[in-house]
This record gives structure tokens, C-alpha cells and sequence, in this order.
């Protein structure tokens, strides 16, 4: 298993003073480059401080680096090890950047296996180490059985269950085509189906908070059509006078950011200008970085004046705004409603709607509560109720069957055959054991015997 | 020690379609060999389904031709209907198949055996092993003779403690007519191995004058029928026919009204039967909402007067077999010849032997075929020509040839057999393969052609044909991609059918990679010129292009195991002294005593953390 570079913590989960992050292969170093691209040059096993940056540039964290060339390092291929503070969030930051910058995350005992094939390891220390992969691997189905529990495990063999039923289709396409019942598959059904697993995945990559949204603060974006109300409870949520409000539509023209604290947590809040079709070039600009502000969000507030009733702009304008999630709030309340409300809760997906006053102050405590519980990992959706939080591990797993559905439905739509669509399913469903600990393709002919009449 | 006669190299015990090619092979590969067989007259017998190939076996002759085995060679011959199964899926999972004369095709293997130099036979029954320290020197015969050898291959079929059963009637038999071969199973059970016992059924056969055909649907052989064997330039026979019918409700309610008297559901049989080949009582208890199940009727030779019930096996009495037919259209005034049956005998759990099919227990001795509970006569081949393979190298002192899975089905089916609980009878499929988009039959030459030169099995000159084909495929295919077509051109070829327009030059190959584009509407605007290709050349061009992209990441895949499959475990390693291990994964390795990390993933119950034990453990022993 040489030739990938890996990733992954090599000091024990959970809280500790420092984490290590090790990478270990051919692209170590430049990997390592590409994390810190202030550093100076690199030399041999001589620590370094440096200044961690995500890919896109943002810092991350100022930490202790170290390459060690091959083949005197650990693994006898060049390693580069990350010494950072010990927040898992942070380990799991660097190692997300890790993985975009081209490592692979590193399966247990990865980098032990990777010395014994080097021949790095004598063997006075192979018991010692033996014991060491040991204790690791029972740390980790620890946490694993945490999992199982709390759900992850339920919902990603609810996707493999969905995988093998295709499957069994489409092998039995193949191997059974002489068959009555299993000679030919529908292509339709099957692309639903794919639909069907990626929104599931979906779902649970979406869960995948990264750890800097909890330490840079989460992005709270007000948005909706002018004179609604936003400046009005962008203050009252502040509790200061932050924007300048007015009755005279068009009134905020630039993007506000204030930070708030709400049990603990660090959001920033975010004002922004009223989307409208008129107005002029200044306002248009300032809309143009609303909207843009409304698609970064973490999550959006879309405000409604709730004493006017639904207008056709006001349902188009929710059309051309994508996002994940989003609370509808019905401002004005102490005038009295007039908004359709079911009408209003059907826009922008959003699962959650409020009747709040900005002048009034009513609402806006339940209102925190509800940024609280649909940005941390319970609340808003089912899954976030479940207590489902995948790693950045899972997460990749899941990403990589994601990209394989997503494969494959290109590949049902190009009229592809079936052993080629199975190549697919397949790797969907091996990304999926990674979690689960099982593979279904075992399961396939099993599957096929007990629900199909076989055999001539 | 008794006293020994004429030592052999080898000594194959059964003459089945495991038995002949172990034989052929090892006599070819320079070793005398000597087949002990029950009788001469079911040398290569069909007791079953009167046809060479099909899903996932075709692929299986393919390769054992590949490998210079005779198989596809004696069926090119003595077929009567070929037809290439799955032509509506892509190349990768075609797979031939073809109607066998079975009187035929046994006289053509027995004339291949006889023709064979270093080969003898005769009729006799092994009733014992010659045995010593763990190492076996020969067979005691019935007739009392005790004959040396370095290596015994034991290919005895569905004989060993065969038991047959039609309704309540039981007899003893290694399929119906032959008489069982018992002895030889308790010695080995005896000495140690672990046996188990599994159940097979097989069809009524009919006299074929006796079916009003007309009544049933036609179902004729490809109009190209293409060989098995790589060596067989043209099918020259006449093709046959084969026809449709069905059961329906009627026959399904006298089946239930007698399934008390079903020797499969009065407790009867206790051997497990295939899932996959069940037995029409089996079918019409499991699946009750069906209304119908298809028969296939299949003339057992251009000669014969036999047909073979595809769909209708059964061990249900006869009257009820009888009754059946007057049921089914077309079948009313049939007569049945001989009865459906089913059978019970004992096989060998197969982690008892080593990927090479010698056995762990006893040096020297090999088993091949139904023994290792498969079923399938290419199952049965594939082991064979292994078996007969491994031990002439043994005798030679090389090492044995063990095909990795991203080789040859033949290498799945043996690393499944060593690595896997086999409770049913096992039979390939495709989607066992993992690397089948690379494992075609289309290319078995390509795959396995140099194993059977290197062994000694085919002449060099294949080999060199293969070569000089595959590298003008190759040049056609990098041709392809380096020659660029103008962006007029390129939308020319397209005629339409792209929207966006195509800037800048593109080479030919990208077009060709469309699914809606033929290689043949480029091959004109090539600037090099047309390509210079056979037939046969282009059409392995054509099957590269559309796998493209797909087989390099089964390719990267099965590079990623080759490390493991590389890593040997030390025969003796002792598994109970690891704490790190789990329980489960350590009971498991104890019994299957995998000979590489490879095959130690693969057992079910060894998890990831085990193997990485296992890694740094390794050179401890
Ligand atoms: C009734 C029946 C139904 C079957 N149904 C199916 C089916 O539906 N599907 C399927 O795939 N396969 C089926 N098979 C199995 C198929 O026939 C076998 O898998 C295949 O023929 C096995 O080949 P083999 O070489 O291992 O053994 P066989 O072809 O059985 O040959 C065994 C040989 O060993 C010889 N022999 C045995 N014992 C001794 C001894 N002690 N001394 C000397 N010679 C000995 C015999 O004479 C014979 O030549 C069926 C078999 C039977 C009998
Ligand atoms: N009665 C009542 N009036 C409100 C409430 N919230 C805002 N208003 C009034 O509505 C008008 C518009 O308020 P803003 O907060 O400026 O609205 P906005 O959405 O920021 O408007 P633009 O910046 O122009 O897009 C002002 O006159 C506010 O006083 C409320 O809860 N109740
Ligand atoms: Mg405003």
C-alpha cells in the first residue's frame, strides 16, 4: 500500500495539551509546503514554528512542524509531523486540509504497517508495537460503538441496504440474465434511486461541522425584501443601534457584521440590503453582496414583513436564494399578521418560521434558541436531532460514495452497462463498510438466492 | 509400506472433467501419469446438464484453453448449439456456451487421453491412500494392487458415499447406473480430514419423439457461433435447436399435494442443496406466488433420442413425476427414460487445501473438483488442469502457479474455495470477480497465454500471435490518442449531435470515447490513416475504448492488495499466543491458516486491526 501519502491523528483522541497530525509518503513534504506556505525551507528533522493556513488561505492555527526525509523517519517514507494545540476540532482542521492538499486519510495501523514494509521495525520492538496498534484500534471502536449508538452506523447501513437492492438488480442482470424477472433492470428506477442515496448521504455529510465554524464563529446572514425589518432586529438581537434604520425601502446598502454570543457560542451576524428589482446602481451593488453574503451563511434568516401579505416578489425572490438552512421569520408581529403562513413556510425548503417584533422584543429569545439549535448538532433536521456528527474520516468515506453515485448516474444516463454501473454501486458501497465494518457486496449473491427464484 | 508396482509421477484417481485435465496436463508437462478411474465409459460424463460454458463458466473454459487445457478444445468439437450469453451487456460479462453431444464429446476427451503420451489408464477403484508421516507415496487399489507415486490427485466427483434419491427409493450410487465409492472417503476421514456432505439433483430425461415440440417455443444458436478455444480457427458442426416450455398452477398444486413424498422436505436428504440450481419441489415451495416456471428442453446429442429438461430437477417420486409432465404443454404424452434424482455425497471442505490444491494435511496429495465442494464441470476443469499443473511443477521442483484474483476466475474460484465457508455447493459467477471488466473471456489469451507456454502446454507460437496482436492493438490505441483532429472535422464526425461548439484540435481517440460515436465514423479522418487492424484486433481496440478509464481503477485497486497478496504467512504460524487479535479472527485464521495477508483479508471474521497485527507479527512465527 505504498505510493498514496496518508493522513491521520497519530496521538490519542480526545482532549490533550498537544495534538500530533503525522502525514507520511511521497507528497509529504509538499503537502506540508502547502499547509504552511510561509515557512521557510525545510530542513531534515529540525522543528519549525509556522503558521497554518487552510487552502484557501485563511490561518488556522501557529503550531510545530517537523519533516523528516526518508528514509530516516518512523515509517522510512518521508514523514511530516503537526504539532498543534490539542483541540480535536484543530487536528481535525489540519487533517481536512491535509486531504484537499492530496493525502489520503490514513486507515488504523496505516503508518505501523507502513514501517513493517520498510522494514523499519525490528522485531524486539514488533511486540510493543503490536500492543500500541492494539490499544489504538480499542480507543477507536470505542468510539465507534459511540456511533453505533448514537445512530451513524443505522443510517449509513440504511444507505448500504438501499445500495444492495440495486445491486441485486444489477448483478442479477448479469449473472441471472437467462432468468424469467431478473434479465433486465429499469434505468429510471435505478437513477431515482441513486438520487435517492446521494440526498441520503447528503444528509449525513452535512453533519460534518467543521471545527472552524465552531471557533471562527458561525455565519448568521438576515436577508429578505426591503423595509421587512432586518436592521430593525439586527439591532435587537445586537442590543445596540448597530444600522441605520428607517421607513424609506432601500436603506441599508452595505453588508453589517457584528459578532453575538448566544450560550456561549460565537456567531456573526450579518445585516444586509433589501433585494428588490428597482432601485439604483449603488443599491444594486449592495444587493448583488447580500445575496452573495445569504449563499455563504451558515444559516440564513429570511425576514418577511408579516403584517403585509405574501407578494409574488417576495415568493421569487425566495426562488433565486439557495440554501441548506434557514428560518422564515414573520416580522412585525405586534401589528397583526397577514402573511399566508403556510404559504410562507413553503419557501426556500425551510423547515423552521417565527413570528417575532423587532419593536416589540417578542420572539426574538426564542429566536436565539433556534439559531442555537439549528447551527449546533441538535435540532432543525431529524439527523441533527440523532445526534449524528461524522468526522472528518466518515466524512470522507461518505464523500467518496457520494462521488461514485454521482458517477453513476452520469453513467445510467450515457446508457452505460450494467457491469459498469456496478463498478460504481460498488465502490459507493465499500466507502459505506468503511464505516459500518461490513461490506453488502458479500451480501449480493445471498440476496439475489433469497429474493429471486434461480435456476434452471 | 505394501508392496509397491510402477511408480508414477502422478496418479489421478477419476476421469470426471477435473480428473481428465489434471491428467493431460501433468503427462503433457513431461510426468508419467496414471488415471485410476470406476469405469471407461464415464470418462468426461455429463450427469447433468447436457452443456459446456454459460455465465461465468464460459469465461472459466476460456482461461483453462488459455492455459493449453483441453476443455474448450473437445466442446468446439463436439457442440451442437453455441451461443455467446449476456450480447446485450457489454463484452465484459459476455459469456459462451454451447449444447454438448455428450456421447460425443466423452469419446473425443477419451481419445485425447489415450493419444497422450505418458498417460495410462485403468479401470480400477482406489480404496486407500499409501501414507506415511504425513506424506502420501500412492493408491491401494479394489483389485488389490498398490501403485506408487510422488502425487495423488483425488478428482472422485459426487461418488464418494453417493447416495441417489427418487421419491422414497434410496440407492447408493455415484450417479444413476454407477455404483458409490466409499472406501476412500472414511480412510480420509479417518486420517484426519474433515468431511462434509452436500446434495445435487439433475432432471427426468425424455424420449424425444415422445414431445410435441410444436407446442413449445423455438430457441435457436447464434447464427455466428464463435469457438471456445483460442486454438479452433471455426465452428464447423451443424447447430441444433433447443426449446421453451412451461410449468403453470396445475403442476405447481400436484407438487404441493405430494410434497410430503419430496425426500428434500420429509427430512430425507440431509445434504445442503444449491441455492442457485434448485429443484422444481424446492421452487414452487419458495417462491409460491409464481405461476409459471420456464423449462429449457435440451437434446443431449445430434444422435440421442434423450432430451434434458433444463428447469425440472427433482427427486420427487415418479408417479409425480409423471404426473407433472402430463401438465405441461407440449410434454402431455412424453416418456420419461430416466427419472429425476437427487444425490448426496461427501466433499472436503476446502480450507483444508492450499491455493496450490495440494492438501494441508497430507504432503503430495491433491483434490480437485466436486471434492472441494464446487459443482460445475468447468469448475470441476478449472481445478483440475491446476491441480494437474502444481504437482508436475512440484515433481520439477519449481513452485506452484497460484493466479491471483485480478488474473483469471480461475484464480477467484480457488482463493474463494481456501478463503471461504463453503456450506452449498460453490459455483462461479461473475459477480464474484471483482476485476471483471478485465477478466473477459475475450482476453484470456492475453491473460493467461504465457503460463500455458511456460508450462509447456501450448506451443510458442500462440504466445507470439497473441503478442504481435495485442501490440498492434496497443499502437492502434495510442494512435489514437495522439493524432488530432481539427475542430471542422470533429464536428463533421459529430454530424449534430454536440451543442456546444468544439474549439481547438482534439485527438480522434476523446471522440471515440462518446458512447454515440463509432470508431469506424473517425477512422477515415485520421491523419496517420486508417488503422491497420484484424478483425479480431478491432474488436479488441473497440472493448478497450469502452472500458477505458474503468479497468485503470480496478488496475489501481488490485495494485493497492498486491503488497498484501505478496506477504506469506509461515505455515506453522501460531495464532494463539496474540492477544491483539480478536477471538473470533483468531479461531478463524487457526482454521483456514491463510498462506498470505492477502487471503487472510478475505476470510470473514479477520478485521482491518487484525491484519495489521498480523503484519508486524509476521516474521515472528
Ligand atoms: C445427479 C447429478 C446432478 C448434478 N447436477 C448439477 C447441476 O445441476 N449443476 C452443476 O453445475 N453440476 C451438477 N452436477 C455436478 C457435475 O456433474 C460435477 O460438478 C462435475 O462433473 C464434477 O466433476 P469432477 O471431475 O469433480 O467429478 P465427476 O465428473 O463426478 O467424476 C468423478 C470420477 O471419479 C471416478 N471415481 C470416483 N471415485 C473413485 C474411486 N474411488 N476410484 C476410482 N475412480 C473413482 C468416477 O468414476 C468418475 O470418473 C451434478 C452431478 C450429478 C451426479
Ligand atoms: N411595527 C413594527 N415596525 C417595525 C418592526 N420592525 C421594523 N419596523 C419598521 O419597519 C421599517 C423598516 O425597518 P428596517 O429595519 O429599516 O427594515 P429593513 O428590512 O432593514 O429595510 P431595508 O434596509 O430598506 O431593506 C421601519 O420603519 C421600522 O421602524 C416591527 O417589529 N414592528
Ligand atoms: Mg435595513
Amino acid at each position: 500500500m505504498g505510493e498514496s501519502t496518508v493522513v491521520a491523528l497519530s496521538s490519542p483522541p480526545g482532549r490533550s495539551g498537544i495534538a500530533v497530525v503525522r502525514m507520511s509518503g511521497p507528497e509529504a513534504a509538499k503537502i506540508l509546503g502547502r499547509l504552511a506556505p510561509h515557512a521557510g525551507g525545510w530542513k531534515s528533522h529540525q522543528l519549525q514554528k509556522v503558521l497554518i493556513r487552510e487552502i484557501s488561505g485563511d490561518p488556522l492555527d501557529e503550531v510545530m512542524a517537523v519533516l523528516m526525509e526518508a528514509p530516516g523517519s518512523y515509517t522510512g517514507e518521508d514523514v511530516a509531523e503537526i504539532y498543534c494545540h490539542g483541540s480535536m476540532r484543530l487536528a481535525d482542521n489540519i487533517i481536512e486540509e491535509a486531504i484537499k492538499a492530496g493525502a489520503e486519510m490514513a486507515p488504523p495501523g496505516e503508518f505501523t504497517r507502513r514501517a513493517f514494509l520498510n522494514g523499519k521495525i525490528d522485531m524486539a520492538q514488533a511486540e510493543a508495537v503490536a500492543d500500541l496498534i492494539c490499544s489504538e484500534t480499542r480507543l477507536q471502536s470505542r468510539v465507534a460503538l459511540e456511533h453505533l449508538r448514537g445512530g451513524l452506523s443505522r443510517r449509513v447501513k440504511e444507505i448500504e441496504k438501499r445500495l444492495l437492492r440495486q445491486l441485486v438488480l444489477v448483478e442479477g442482470s448479469i449473472d441471472f440474465s437467462q432468468e424469467e424477472g431478473l434479465g433486465e433492470f429499469s434505468r429510471e428506477k435505478l437513477h431515482s434511486e441513486a438520487e435517492g442515496v446521494i440526498s441520503d448521504l447528503d444528509k449525513l455529510i452535512r453533519t460534518n461541522i467543521p471545527g472552524n465554524k465552531l471557533r471562527d464563529g458561525i455565519r448568521v446572514t438576515l436577508a429578505g425584501p426591503r423595509n421587512a425589518g432586518k436592521s430593525s432586529i439586527y439591532n435587537a438581537l445586537l442590543g445596540e443601534e448597530r444600522a441605520i434604520v428607517s421607513h424609506i425601502p432601500g436603506t441599508t446598502r452595505d453588508l453589517l457584521r457584528e459578532r453575538i454570543h448566544i450560550r456561549g457560542l460565537t456567531y456573526y451576524l450579518e445585516d444586509t440590503a433589501g433585494i428588490a428589482e428597482t432601485g439604483c446602481e449603488i443599491e444594486r451593488r449592495g444587493i448583488d453582496v447580500g445575496r452573495e453574503a445569504a449563499r455563504a451563511a451558515d444559516l440564513l434568516l429570511f425576514v418577511l414583513d408579516g403584517s403585509l401579505p405574501l407578494s409574488e416578489e417576495d415568493i421569487e425572490m425566495a426562488g433565486r436564494i439557495e440554501h441548506e438552512l434557514c428560518i422564515i421569520l414573520l416580522n412585525k408581529s405586534d401589528l397583526g399578521l397577514k402573511t399566508d403562513r403556510e404559504k410562507a413556510g413553503n419557501l426556500l425548503g425551510a423547515r423552521q418560521m417565527l413570528e417575532v417584533s423587532a419593536v416589540t422584543g417578542a420572539g426574538l429569545e426564542r429566536l436565539r434558541e433556534l439559531i442555537y439549535d439549528s447551527t449546533t448538532t441538535k435540532g432543525l433536521t431529524d439527523i441533527y436531532r440523532e445526534r449524528i456528527a461524522v468526522n472528518s474520516r466518515q466524512c470522507n468515506a461518505l464523500k467518496r460514495a457520494r462521488g461514485a453515485m454521482e458517477s453513476a448516474l452520469e453513467d445510467i444516463s450515457a446508457g452505460k452497462p450494467a457491469e459498469i454501473l456496478s463498478v460504481w454501486l460498488r465502490e459507493a458501497a465499500s466507502a459505506c463498510g468503511e464505516i459500518t465494518g461490513r461490506s453488502v457486496e458479500q451480501d449480493i449473491l445471498e440476496e439475489i438466492f433469497s429474493s429471486f427464484c434461480i435456476g434452471k | 509400506m505394501p508392496e509397491q508396482e510402477n511408480r508414477y509421477g502422478v496418479i489421478v484417481v477419476g476421469a470426471g472433467h477435473a480428473g481428465c485435465e489434471a491428467a493431460l496436463a501433468a503427462a503433457r508437462m513431461g510426468v508419467e501419469t496414471l488415471i485410476v478411474t470406476l469405469s471407461l465409459t464415464d470418462i468426461a460424463g455429463m450427469p447433468c446438464n447436457p452443456a459446456v460454458g454459460g455465465l461465468a463458466k464460459g469465461q472459466l473454459v476460456r482461461e483453462i484453453d488459455a492455459l493449453g487445457g483441453e476443455i474448450g478444445l473437445a466442446i468446439d468439437e463436439t457442440g451442437i448449439q453455441f451461443k455467446m450469453l449476456n450480447r446485450s451487456k457489454g463484452e465484459a460479462v459476455w459469456s459462451p456456451r454451447a449444447q454438448a453431444d455428450k456421447e460425443a464429446y466423452h469419446l473425443r476427451m477419451l481419445r485425447a487421453l489415450k493419444q497422450q503420451k505418458r498417460l495410462e489408464i485403468i479401470e480400477d477403484e482406489a480404496v486407500d491412500l499409501i501414507a506415511g508421516e504425513g506424506e502420501v507415496h500412492g493408491v491401494v487399489l479394489k483389485s488389490g494392487r498398490s501403485i506408487g507415486a510422488e502425487k495423488v490427485i483425488l478428482t472422485l466427483g459426487t461418488f464418494p458415499n453417493g447416495l441417489m434419491h427418487t421419491g422414497e427409493d434410496q440407492v447408493p450410487g455415484g450417479r444413476v447406473g454407477e455404483p458409490p465409492a466409499g472406501e476412500i472417503s472414511d480412510c480420509l476421514a479417518e486420517s484426519g480430514f474433515i468431511r462434509g456432505r452436500l446434495k445435487t439433483g439433475t432432471p427426468p430425461r425424455l424420449a424425444r419423439g415422445t414431445i410435441d415440440f410444436s407446442r413449445c417455443e423455438i430457441q435457436p444458436g447464434d447464427t455466428d457461433p464463435r469457438p471456445f478455444s483460442f486454438r479452433t480457427e471455426k465452428i464447423e458442426s451443424e447447430q441444433v435447436s433447443c426449446h421453451i416450455t412451461y410449468t403453470n398452477r396445475e403442476a405447481h398444486k400436484l407438487i404441493m399435494d405430494n410434497i410430503d413424498r419430496a425426500p428434500l422436505f420429509s427430512g430425507q436428504i440431509k445434504g445442503v442443496g444449491p441455492r442457485y440450481c434448485p429443484s422444481i419441489e424446492d421452487k414452487v415451495v419458495r417462491f409460491r406466488d409464481k405461476q409459471r416456471h420456464q423449462l429449457f428442453l435440451e437434446p443431449e446429442g445430434l444422435n440421442s433420442d434423450l432430451t434434458y429438461v433444463n428447469g425440472l430437477a427433482t427427486s420427487l417420486p415418479r408417479d409425480v413425476q409423471e404426473g407433472i409432465l402430463k401438465l405441461v404443454p407440449g410434454l402431455e404424452d412424453a416418456r420419461i427414460v430416466r427419472y429425476g434424482y437427487a444425490i448426496e455425497y461427501d466433499f472436503f471442505p476446502p480450507h483444508q487445501i492450499h491455493a496450490s490444491m495440494e492438501t494441508r494435511r497430507m504432503k503430495n496429495l491433491y483434490f480437485a473438483g466436486q471434492i472441494n465442494g464446487t459443482s460445475g464441470y468447468e469448475e470441476a476443469a478449472a481445478q483440475g488442469i491446476m491441480a494437474g499443473i502444481n504437482s508436475a511443477r512440484s515433481i520439477c521442483g519449481t513452485g506452484p502457479l497460484v493466479l491471483r484474483r485480478d488474473q483469471a476466475y480461475i484464480g477467484v474460484l480457488i482463493d474463494d474455495l481456501v478463503t471461504k465457508d463453503i456450506s452449498e455447493p460453490y459455483r462461479m459467477f461473475t459477480s464474484r470477480v471483482e476485476y471483471r471488466l478485465q477478466l473477459r473471456q475475450d482476453n484470456a489469451d492475453r491473460r493467461l497465454f504465457r503460463y500455458g507456454v511456460k508450462n509447456g502446454l501450448l506451443d510458442r507460437g500462440w504466445w507470439e500471435g497473441m503478442v504481435s496482436e495485442s501490440r498492434n492493438v496497443v499502437r492502434a490505441e495510442v494512435r489514437l490518442f495522439s493524432e488530432k483532429l481539427d475542430p471542422e472535422i470533429c464536428s463533421e464526425v459529430l454530424g449534430g449531435r454536440e451543442n456546444d461548439k468544439i474549439v481547438g484540435r482534439k485527438p480522434a481517440g476523446e471522440l471515440v470515447l462518446r458512447p454515440e460515436v463509432e470508431l469506424e465514423e473517425v477512422e477515415p479522418y485520421l491523419p496517420g490513416g486508417r488503422l491497420d487492424l484484424s478483425e479480431k484486433e478491432r474488436e479488441s481496440l473497440k472493448i478497450r475504448l469502452k472500458y477505458r478509464g474503468y479497468i485503470e481503477k480496478q488496475r489501481r485497486n488490485a495494485r493497492k492488495m498486491l503488497k498484501m497478496e505478496k506477504m506469506r504467512i509461515p505455515e506453522r504460524f501460531e495464532y494463539a499466543g496474540i492477544e491483539a487479535i480478536s477471538t473470533e479472527a483468531r479461531e478463524k485464521l487457526e482454521e483456514f491458516r491463510p498462506e498470505t495477508l492477502g487471503q487472510a483479508s478475505r476470510i470473514a471474521g479477520v478485521r482491518r486491526a487484525d491484519l495489521s497485527v498480523l503484519m508486524v507479527l509476521l516474521e515472528r512465527g
